[in-house]
């Protein structure tokens, strides 16, 4: 992915998010905190590419790293994954509109359709 | 549907939730499951008379509904304005026609959308791409903050949709 200059929090987000590893690390961190080591077992990657891919997260605050004696374990950070929802929010209802429409229609579609059949026999 | 509330039609059996995914910086991905077989939901949006009916969601049918389906035809939907006249336009070109799977349009070389319909039992899966030409391009079609669910969020939308589309 190239890189883009823009800097604002959701441009961050979508950009990190652009990235298949990236969301598999993110789904990874879902069901638990893991240190980079964790995190380099289950995608085969070495260690610079994960951190690579972490620090990119932790730009977009999707990940932070917590202090720990001798690890520094990720967590994951769902809020801006909620901005990302809040912000598409609109943009799904919009074709939520539009497809229960379809769905109203399709049905009496259907119904005519089965009244027809109906009437021939 | 004439809005009048038939018990009958208003019946919302909501099948699918729309689900929205951006894979990638100028990609939109939108799907939904619609309980209908797989012909019929591909006949709804390529036959004028059936776009007509459904096409806006407060069941008033469209006030002009043109449709060209072949390779470079032509497509215009217009609604009905609340003045009796004409509302927003959604125009573009159909570029690729592959009944009942396969339907791509668009209103310039970089700009399009893709529906894909497949098969699930004897239901239907709509898988939508919208391709934009550029990141800001996608994230400004997504940007539809202002007024989250009243009337002006999708006229906004409606107005902006041909531009991509």
């Amino acid at each position: 992915m190239a890189m883009v200059a823009q800097t604002d929090p959701l441009s961050l987000v979508f950009a990190a998010l652009a990235d298949p590893t990236r969301r598999a690390i993110l789904a990874r961190l879902a069901s638990g905190d893991a240190d980079v080591s964790e995190l380099m077992k289950p995608f085969d990657l070495r260690q610079p590419t994960i951190s690579k891919h972490l620090c990119v997260l932790e730009r977009a605050g999707l990940v932070i790293r917590k202090r720990d004696a001798q690890r520094r374990p990720r967590t994951l950070v769902a809020v801006p994954l909620r901005d990302i929802a809040d912000w598409i929010e609109p943009f799904r209802r919009f074709w939520e509109q539009k497809f229960a429409s379809l769905d109203r229609y399709l049905n009496d579609l259907q119904k005519k359709e089965k009244a027809r059949g109906r009437k021939r026999r | 549907m004439d809005g009048r509330g038939d018990s009958e039609t208003s019946t919302v059996n909501n099948l699918g939730p729309v689900t929205i995914t951006t894979p990638g910086d100028r990609q939109i991905v939108v799907t939904r499951l619609f309980d209908a077989p797989r012909t019929l939901v591909f006949e709804a949006w390529t036959k004028a008379e059936h776009v007509a009916r459904w096409w806006d969601p407060s069941g008033v049918p469209l006030a002009v509904c043109e449709i060209d389906l072949r390779p470079n035809g032509a497509f215009r939907w217009v609604n009905r304005a609340p003045d009796g006249g004409e509302g927003h336009a959604f125009s573009g070109t159909y570029r690729e026609i592959s009944p009942p799977t396969r339907l791509v349009f668009g209103s310039s070389p970089d700009q399009f959308a893709t529906l894909v319909f497949t098969e699930e039992g004897k239901k239907t899966m709509l898988t939508m791409t919208i391709e934009c030409a550029t990141a800001q391009e996608r994230d400004a079609l997504l940007q539809m903050r202002v007024d989250v669910g009243t009337a002006q969020t999708l006229e906004n939308l409606a107005a902006y949709l041909p531009t991509i589309a």
